[in-house]
């Protein structure tokens, strides 16, 4: 399965066109994507990213979404250009790098860097979401107050990047998700690489938890049904993976999940007794078991990969 | 002045258009088999005006292509083989000049048909009369030369392949190499299959391009297409007597927008809100312009790509017979054409 869509709100705000001719009113309330054509090279980007902090003025966007930078297959993405106009983007509070389609580079092309300088040169940044992670890297020793939620959308996460993440001090993290993705992709990550997120004690403002898109996604479950910070969270997301019957009897085998508002299972390949089971023991969460997978001869396939 | 029709008799695009024909209170056209016409049968004569129909999906006609293009006996491709489709070519060029020696009047030019059905020689036409179309390569001769030339994200088509036939959606870039196609590796033969899959594995797909190479290699640029509803869209426009009146939106979640792979057709009206007016006539007067380089035949069908942000567009290919759409009454509106003349 492939990423085709966009999103049309970004932290809340309406996502606009960088190169929009109409003026959207109020540049800081509204999410600016930056969109380059597939064949531009380094510099386009360079400048449309100027003509994007000249429109909007003193302070830069507070939400901005970077989408094709120019052969993203190839080209990693130039995380210099925002480091190098950091004293223009004041305002800056969400940030997502690579939101692309697959038409545009499959996930698992997207060719990321090392990210640290965003966290270390943005501290009122309170939103990062990151598609794509090959070649992405954070360091370990981060500590970063502002943040409140971060996604990393990946075909296949890497094992480093999971071990680095755990070791960051983010105390008001809220909303954490992970998208383990497949080993064939470099998804190498472990359940024991996820033991410092379901440990919980270096996230304390924790509510929102995201094991998504994993092709290991029952042992994730059987993980989580005795995760200390799952008596913290609302929400819990284990969809888009390869879920099945093991991972939801661990799940109703385990600690109580009734205090949860939101559980996302869907994409799964759970039986469809296993399936209600969970809905029915539940009766005040929203259980999300649609899109019920069917396991194919060569093995069950999580939602995103390429 | 009587109507005739080249193509194979059991084939609904026959059986579509004698009914159109019929409906608009006239004779039923004469039919003149593919076979007949690759076997020194007869053709259409003086008096006749001719449809050319799609040789295609008969197994002893795309073999008899082969033989008469080769000049040697062809053996007959086993179900879904991707087998000799330069020599098919020839032989097309053979059989249209047969038919053209005929003396009928054609409806559709077999200089015409041979250009939309060559795709290097379609994208230089098109480049040439500056129609939008992805960068292409030059002529290469196989996975080599493609890894050496430096592009990173292609289309890999047969050159005489026709709908989604031997195609590949490639990204190659450092040692990584990954392909998206409905082409099936079985030893040393190809085979369409309708399960769109990937190979990760560059021998695999060194294979598969290497193979396909002596036919013919056309490489284009991967236009990104436009996403719309989660899946990738891409317009077959039928423009009949330069009206771009008959449109179908193709959608997938893969790369190969092709109906027959299990895609879904979309909304006319949404994709056409999707990319604005401006956007929207900008495309239809491509489609317009590219008939007009094709202007004694009375329909082509072109696949036409929304860019990834809907600012530009690309045509994809041009179709001698991309006017078999379900649901849409392309052969009725051709056959109004005709009485209008």
């Amino acid at each position: 399965m492939t990423i085709n869509h966009f999103l049309s709100t970004f932290a809340g705000l309406p996502v606009v066109a960088a190169d929009d001719e109409k003026s959207p009113g109020d540049p800081g309330a509204v999410a600016w994507r930056i969109d380059m054509d597939y064949d531009s090279g380094a510099a386009a980007f360079t400048t449309a990213f100027g003509q994007l902090l000249d429109r909007v003025g003193p302070g830069g966007p507070t939400a901005l979404i970077i989408g094709e930078w120019g052969e993203a297959h190839d080209t990693p993405f130039p995380v210099e250009v925002l480091i190098d106009n950091a004293d223009r983007l004041g305002a800056l509070r969400s940030l997502f790098i690579g939101e692309m389609s697959f038409e545009q580079c499959e996930i698992s092309w997207i060719q990321q860097t090392d990210l640290t300088p965003i966290l270390t040169t943005f501290p009122l940044l309170e939103r990062l979401w990151v598609r794509g992670s090959q070649d992405l890297v954070f360091k370990k020793r981060i500590r970063h107050e502002g943040l409140r939620e971060l996604v990393l959308q990946s075909g296949g996460l890497p094992a480093a990047v999971v071990e680095n993440v755990g070791g960051w001090d983010v105390p008001n993290l809220r909303r954490l998700e992970l998208w383990l993705g497949v080993d064939n992709y470099g998804g190498d990550a472990t359940v024991d690489d996820l033991a410092p997120f379901l440990a919980g004690r270096s996230l304390p403002s924790l509510t929102s938890l995201g094991l998504r898109n994993s092709e290991i996604a029952d042992q994730v479950a059987a993980a989580v049904a005795a995760a200390p910070v799952v008596a913290r969270l609302t929400h819990l997301d284990l969809s888009m993976g390869t879920l099945g019957d093991a991972g939801a009897e661990a799940l109703l085998a385990g600690q109580p999940l009734t205090h949860l508002h939101v559980l996302n299972l869907s994409h799964h390949f759970m039986s469809p007794e296993l399936a209600e089971r969970l809905v029915d023991e539940l009766p005040d969460v929203a259980v999300d078991i649609s899109d019920p997978q069917t396991e194919e001869e060569w093995g069950r396939y999580t939602a995103v990969s390429e | 002045m009587r109507l005739a029709v080249v193509g194979n008799p059991s084939h609904r695009r026959v059986a579509l258009f004698t009914d159109a024909v019929r409906r608009a209170g006239l004779p039923a056209p004469e039919v003149y088999p593919w076979r007949d016409v690759l076997t020194g049968g007869r053709v259409p004569g003086p008096g006749r005006l001719v449809r050319i129909e799609s040789p295609g999906e008969d197994a002893e006609v795309d073999r008899l292509l082969r033989e008469l293009g080769s000049g040697r006996p062809a053996v007959t491709a086993q179900h879904g083989q991707i087998l000799g489709t330069a020599a098919a070519f020839a032989g097309l060029r053979l059989a249209l000049d047969r038919i053209a020696a005929g003396g009928g009047e054609l409806l559709n030019q077999p200089a015409d048909i041979l250009t939309m059905t060559s795709k290097p020689d379609c994208h230089a036409l098109l480049a040439s009369a500056g129609i939008p179309v992805p960068p292409a390569l030059p002529p290469i001769s196989g996975w080599a030369q493609l890894r050496a030339s430096g592009w990173r994200r292609v289309f890999v088509k047969p050159a005489y392949g026709s709908s989604a036939s031997g195609v590949l959606a490639l990204t190659a870039s450092g040692r990584r190499v990954s392909a998206i196609t409905s082409v099936e590796l079985s030893g040393l033969s190809l085979f369409n299959s309708l399960r769109v899959r990937r190979y990760d594995d560059e021998p695999s797909i060194a294979a598969i391009v290497d193979l396909l190479a002596p036919d013919g290699l056309h490489v284009e640029q991967w236009f990104p297409k436009a996403v719309l509803g989660g899946r990738a869209l891409d317009l077959r426009v039928v423009v009949i007597a330069g009206r771009p009146e008959h449109i179908v939106v193709r959608t997938s979640a893969s790369p190969m927008t092709n109906l027959h792979l299990g895609n879904a057709r979309g909304d006319v009206a949404a994709v056409r809100a999707a990319a604005g007016e401006t956007a929207w006539r900008a495309a239809m007067e491509t489609c317009v312009r590219v008939a007009e380089l094709f202007p004694r035949t009375l329909q082509v069908g072109v696949d036409l790509m929304f860019g990834a942000r809907w600012r530009d567009h690309a045509v994809a290919e041009v179709n001698a017979f991309g006017d078999l759409v379900n649901g849409l009454d392309t052969h009725g509106a051709q056959v109004a054409a005709i009485c209008a003349r």
